[in-house]
């Protein structure tokens, strides 16, 4: 397959996009995820609460995939 | 169903002849929500328990620990016993297990530490049983000092060269030395030091008499006959647990039931004649109440409805019984105030759609109704995890209707092939019906129905919060319509710049935006991005909307419900990612098992068969759909319930109580 050096840069950045923004979701997700899992073993009512808040930097990732979608348009 | 069930406020008054059976009434029909008396004064004090509840809680008091030592906890009895019959046995019984349990268990205690002791001598004496050294003289010398225990390596040599005035004895054990050593007192330290090198362990002796060998020799008959005893206690308590133990935990629940009720009264205000219970009752349920305690009293209570003052009434949601399983994820947050709209619709209808479209697959769908089947019926005793199992069974449902009519796939396998060459059901079965989208290659059209979803999904939560407000907060409820207008505009926004997703888009364009004229365009700030006229006419009407009635400060959200708009991108997201997973093994590992041939080849294709199934299971459908669910639940808890709910109402939770074990008799 042949392809000209625009569009590896692009592809490359659609990976870069993804990847990056997992790392930072990973990051945030690993210390409110321990927060929550402490609250919830305190008082189990917690867990909608703690789910709500884990699940909020999890938004990162989508836009880094909504990224890589229109990098891979430009491509 | 958006709405929970309207309560009244119920006051129940009546002379204390009356009191025994409207208590037994109320529990009985289970429809009142008790509002505590907190406050005490001069004319009301706090009722006192029913007569009964003293007796009874002295017998509850005898079983419970009857159940400790019998060690019943968490026993399940075979046969229920009427109410009646336990009321006939119960003071006989009690009697006799008190005589027959009580001495058992003590017996069991004693010999039980009896033989512990026993061993610990023998455990003492071991070392010394050869020395042939009577266990007294080990002890009350007043210039001499013994040592008598174990080593780990033998210190005669050094004993015999470095002590002057010493009594040694020493034999082997397994893996150690036994040693017995009467020293003067003036060479105490240096034979500590030596046997301190030697790794010494010193064997506390008991104060007994005689030879160490006859002592453990006596011992270990003592022990054999104490454990003869205990087997044959063990037996007679093994012979009451099996004769009682229905018994036990039958009349243990009944007895349960009759002190709750009969210290009900401790939660209500009482004067010297007469009582009043003050709570809240479903509006649908005060007829039935009235005449059920004009029935139960003869006239000896009264009902009155009255006015509620500024109190929250309890909330008591009402759902048909197809939709009230998902109540459950409204539980995992909070129970929704008594005024506040009742999201359990919308999640019946959100949640199987979302994660059907995620995973959409025939037949991982039909593992999961399999899987959420086998949870009903094996795990009935668990209330929550019933309802969990009806979730999945929809959800599964759902994914394998998206599977069957819009993916067209099963087990990740297309019923046709879309390239040349690849593995597909046709070779198994033709089945007439072809995808509206592939996960794999219109990432774009799913991207634009997840925007869709997400359209519909915010602009009914801003609806649900306008009619929260709209009867105390006029102002945050025309918010609310503000919201609604700028969320049409980004929308319309991104529905018009670009024309993506092709297919989608058009459709989108030509039908329910079509009176928004999308495809009036207007260059933004002249760098070649068109975007529909009406989009821009929206915001601005909205913006400034939002800044009057909920201040500048709501203008950062705006980004907020931008992403919000955005984050329904992982319904695409998860679709496609899970479409890749399952095609990536398919077709490492397809090839290698339709292609075997001769005893090498079958043998290959058998273990690559057991790999795909495991990798299959394991990734696509557990994690798979493990994380479709939760994606699912996110979208609900987070983009949506935050447009309107607040909770924090108070569980409706009527006197009632449930009988298990026993059965109440007319």
């Amino acid at each position: 397959m042949v392809m000209d050096v625009g569009t590896g840069l692009a592809l490359i950045g659609a990976g870069l996009a993804v990847g990056a923004a997992g790392i930072g979701t990973g990051l945030a997700q690993a210390q409110i995820g321990a927060a929550a899992v402490g609250a919830t073993a305190e008082d189990p009512k917690m867990f909608g609460k703690g789910m709500i808040l884990l699940v909020l930097p999890e938004t990162i990732i989508i836009l880094g995939f909504v990224i890589a979608i229109l990098l891979w348009l430009k491509s | 169903m958006l709405r929970p069930e309207e309560m009244t406020r119920t006051v129940i008054v009546g002379s204390m002849d009356g009191l025994d059976p409207t208590v037994e009434c109320l529990y009985e029909l289970g429809v009142l929500h008790l509002m505590d008396f907190t406050k005490p004064d001069e004319d009301f004090k706090l009722g006192s328990p029913l007569p009964s509840a003293s007796d009874s809680s002295q017998k509850l008091l005898k079983l419970r620990s009857m159940i400790r030592s019998l060690e019943l906890e968490g026993y399940k009895p075979d046969q229920k016993l009427s109410v009646d019959e336990i009321g006939k046995r119960l003071e006989q019984a009690l009697m006799t297990l008190d005589v027959n349990t009580t001495s058992k268990i003590d017996a069991r205690q004693k010999a039980k530490t009896l033989i512990r002791e026993k061993e610990g001598e023998i455990r003492a004496l071991d070392p010394l049983k050869d020395f042939g050294v009577p266990i007294e003289n080990y002890d009350g010398y007043s210039g001499i000092s013994v040592f008598a225990g174990i080593c780990k390596i033998d210190p005669t040599g050094d004993i015999q060269s470095r002590l002057k005035e010493f009594e040694f004895l020493s034999s082997q054990m397994k893996g150690a030395v036994a040693v017995a050593l009467f020293v003067a007192n003036e060479e105490k330290s240096e034979a500590v030091k030596i046997l301190s090198e030697a790794g010494y362990q010193e064997t506390k002796v008991p104060k007994l008499t005689g030879q160490p060998a006859a002592v453990i020799a006596r011992n270990r008959e003592e022990i054999s006959d104490l454990q003869a005893d205990l087997a044959r206690i063990e037996a007679d308590i093994e012979g009451i647990r099996k004769r009682f133990a229905d018994f036990i935990i039958s009349s243990e629940e009944d007895l349960s039931i009759k002190v709750l009720k009969a210290e009900t009264p401790l939660r209500f205000a009482a004067t010297a004649n007469s009582f009043v219970i003050d709570g809240w009752v479903p509006k649908s349920k005060i007829e039935a109440l009235s005449g059920a305690l004009d029935k139960s009293c003869g006239g000896g209570a009264y009902l009155e409805v009255i006015e509620p003052e500024e109190e929250e009434p309890p909330v008591k949601l009402r759902n048909p019984k197809s939709i009230k399983p998902f109540e459950f994820f409204i539980n995992l947050v909070s129970t929704p105030k008594y005024d506040e709209i009742d999201p359990t619709l919308i999640l019946f209808i959100t949640f199987p759609i979302f994660f059907g479209f995620m995973v959409g697959d025939l037949g991982f769908g039909a593992g999961l109704i399999v899987l959420g089947a086998v949870i009903r019926l094996k795990l009935k005793g668990y209330p929550d995890l019933l309802k969990l199992g009806t979730i999945i069974i929809v959800a599964g449902l759902l994914a394998s209707i998206f599977g069957a009519f819009v993916y067209c796939e099963a087990f990740g396998v297309p019923f046709h092939p879309e390239d040349e060459g690849q593995t597909s059901w046709e070779g198994l079965v033709n089945i007439p019906l072809h995808p509206l989208l592939e996960k794999m290659r219109d990432v774009l059209e799913l991207l634009g129905f997840a925007v869709i979803a997400g359209w519909l999904h915010l602009t009914v939560g801003f609806a649900f919060g306008f009619f929260n407000n709209i009867h105390h907060n006029w102002k945050h409820a025309v918010g609310k319509i503000a919201w609604i207008v700028i969320l049409l505009g980004i929308f319309t926004m991104l529905m018009s710049i670009g024309n993506y997703p092709p297919e989608t888009n058009k459709f989108m364009r030509a039908t329910i935006l079509s009176p928004l004229q999308p495809d009036v365009r207007v260059d933004l700030g002249g760098m070649g991005i068109e975007v529909a006229i009406s989009s821009l006419v929206l915001l601005v009407i909205g913006i400034p909307m939002l800044v009057v009635t909920e201040g500048a400060k709501a203008l950062m959200e705006i980004i907020g419900l931008f992403t919000n708009l955005i984050s329904y991108a992982r319904l695409a997201a998860l679709a496609v990612g899970k479409g890749a997973m399952a095609f990536a093994f398919n077709s490492m590992l397809l090839p290698i098992i339709l292609g075997g041939s001769g005893i090498g080849g079958v043998a290959i294709a058998v273990l690559a068969a057991v790999a795909l199934v495991v990798v299959q299971l394991f990734f696509v459908f557990f994690l798979g759909s493990l994380s479709a669910g939760i994606q699912a639940m996110r979208l609900n808890y987070v983009e949506f319930f935050l447009k309107f709910f607040e909770g924090g109402g108070t569980d409706f939770k009527p006197l009632s109580y449930e009988r298990k074990y026993s059965v109440a008799t007319k």
